[in-house]
């Protein structure tokens, strides 16, 4: 809890990394808008999907690198590790404060992005659309967070997590694109929803138990 | 020096399966009655190859575990052996399925669930790959790599769950004929491939394992002497 609350505290006093990731995705948006819309009119509703979760994971591994660097250049790490807490305490208040920050900036991302894209009204469907967000952020968290312990740990760093990360993502994001697009595009109650519903489910669930059971390893000595 | 000897005889045993299980195929096997007619001979390489490769990362997941266990570096070099094998193994996956993907679909690339997933793991143990060449210090690589190594093989199986997902798109036509419709005599010279292939696998990572056996002597021997 503490280190959470240390990270939380650190990143208000500082807003760096938020207010980086939040233009960052702001960003994107505008420029997938003039990337997709190759004529007059075109219809982006089934790309939406596919674009608000681009943007996310790729804002996701901005925000990774930032969190571990700072521990790294800071030295904070090394304090952390000296702590008599479990590593995997370590790994789940890690996981829990990226998880916070992938959220803020959502909630922010989100309705401009509805502004921007979304053509239908989709209040009904908020639910589901909830749940598939905070569950397929869970997954892209609990991996992005050993990924970045292992790729901080090496010499190139920042250029290494991307690669690590994509291909092992590329699940998460499959089913999250599809149940997005679903809701955005022609409203899917959660029976539509259900299978990927549960595919995240048991994603996070594989990988919540896989990092915690090889982070002690991952953070080092 | 045993084990470079019985290299070899593994070797000839996985060549004469190889070449016989071929003859076979061609020979003895009838010509597919369904939709896939000649082209379905490349099965008997194709689908073997494609087992030996998850063989070999499934080794390299079990090393990976004896790794974080043990600490013992010997499962370290089992596993990069491993992973680099199946690499190997995948990329010809690839190859195979591409010519019969143009042969069935009239495609060479299509993105069927099986080649989608054999693509990503192609990525995946890239990037293991290139994950140890960023590390120096030789516990840690290995500490890392067999981390990665266990996440990796956990992910393809969800990899290939989730491609199935996807839209099916323009190719209705499924490579799942499996054991459905494979005739005595098909299934025959399907096991005898698959078993060369799967000796073909085990040669080499003897002969691997023996490779980095000498690397490390000579590296050894270097210093020794002050190199």
């Amino acid at each position: 809890m503490a280190i959470l609350r240390k990270d939380l505290i650190r990143e208000l006093r500082t807003r760096e990394m938020l207010i980086s990731m939040i233009l960052f995705v702001l960003l994107a948006m505008v420029i997938f808008h003039y990337a997709f819309t190759v004529k007059e009119g075109a219809d982006l509703t089934y790309f939406t999907g596919g674009m608000l979760w681009v943007t996310f994971i790729f804002a996701m591994l901005l925000g990774l690198n930032r969190s571990f660097a700072q521990e790294k250049d800071e030295r904070c790490l090394d304090g952390l590790l000296l702590c008599p807490v479990d590593r995997v305490t370590i790994f789940l208040a890690k996981t829990a404060g990226n998880l916070i920050f992938l959220l803020i900036i959502q909630v922010v991302a989100v309705p401009v992005f509805t502004l921007f894209f979304v053509e239908r009204s989709y209040v009904g469907d908020l639910l589901p659309f909830l749940v598939v967000l905070l569950l397929a952020d869970v997954g892209i968290c609990a991996l992005g967070t050993l990924l970045a312990t292992i790729s901080m740990n090496t010499r190139s760093r920042d250029l290494l997590l991307p690669i690590i990360f994509l291909p092992l993502i590329v699940p998460v994001l499959i089913a999250a694109t599809g149940a997005t697009t679903l809701i955005f595009a022609e409203g899917a109650g959660f029976g539509g929803l259900l299978a990927r519903v549960l595919f995240l489910l048991g994603f996070d669930a594989v990988f919540v138990v896989a990092a915690y059971g090889t982070y002690d390893f991952a953070i080092g000595e | 020096m045993k084990q470079l000897i019985s290299a070899p005889a593994l070797f000839v045993g996985a060549g004469i399966c190889l070449v016989s299980g071929l003859l076979l195929a061609f020979l003895y096997a009838p010509v597919d009655a369904s939709s896939m007619g000649f082209s379905q001979k490349i099965f008997y390489y194709h689908a073997p190859i494609a087992e030996t490769a998850l063989l070999a990362f499934g080794i390299a997941f079990v090393a990976a575990i004896a790794y974080l266990r043990t600490q013992n570096p010997k499962w370290d070099r089992l596993g990069v052996v491993c992973v680099r094998l199946g690499l190997l193994f995948s990329l010809l996956v690839m190859i195979t399925g591409m010519i019969w993907g143009k042969a069935a679909w009239d495609a060479w690339w299509a993105w069927e669930p099986r080649l989608t997933t054999f693509l990503l793991v192609c990525f995946l143990y890239i990037a293991y790959l290139v994950l140890r060449s960023v590390v120096e210090e030789e516990q840690r690589r290995a500490t890392y790599a067999a981390v990665f190594a266990i996440i990796a093989f956990i992910d393809v199986p969800i990899t290939f769950f989730a491609t199935r997902f996807l839209p099916e798109g323009l190719h209705p036509v499924v490579i799942g004929t499996g054991g459905s419709g494979m005739e005595g005599s098909m299934l025959v010279s399907f096991f005898i491939s698959m078993l060369g292939m799967t000796l073909l696998l085990v040669a080499l990572i003897r002969r691997d394992l023996a490779v980095e056996d000498l690397k490390d002597r000579v590296a050894d021997l270097k210093h020794s002497i002050g190199g």
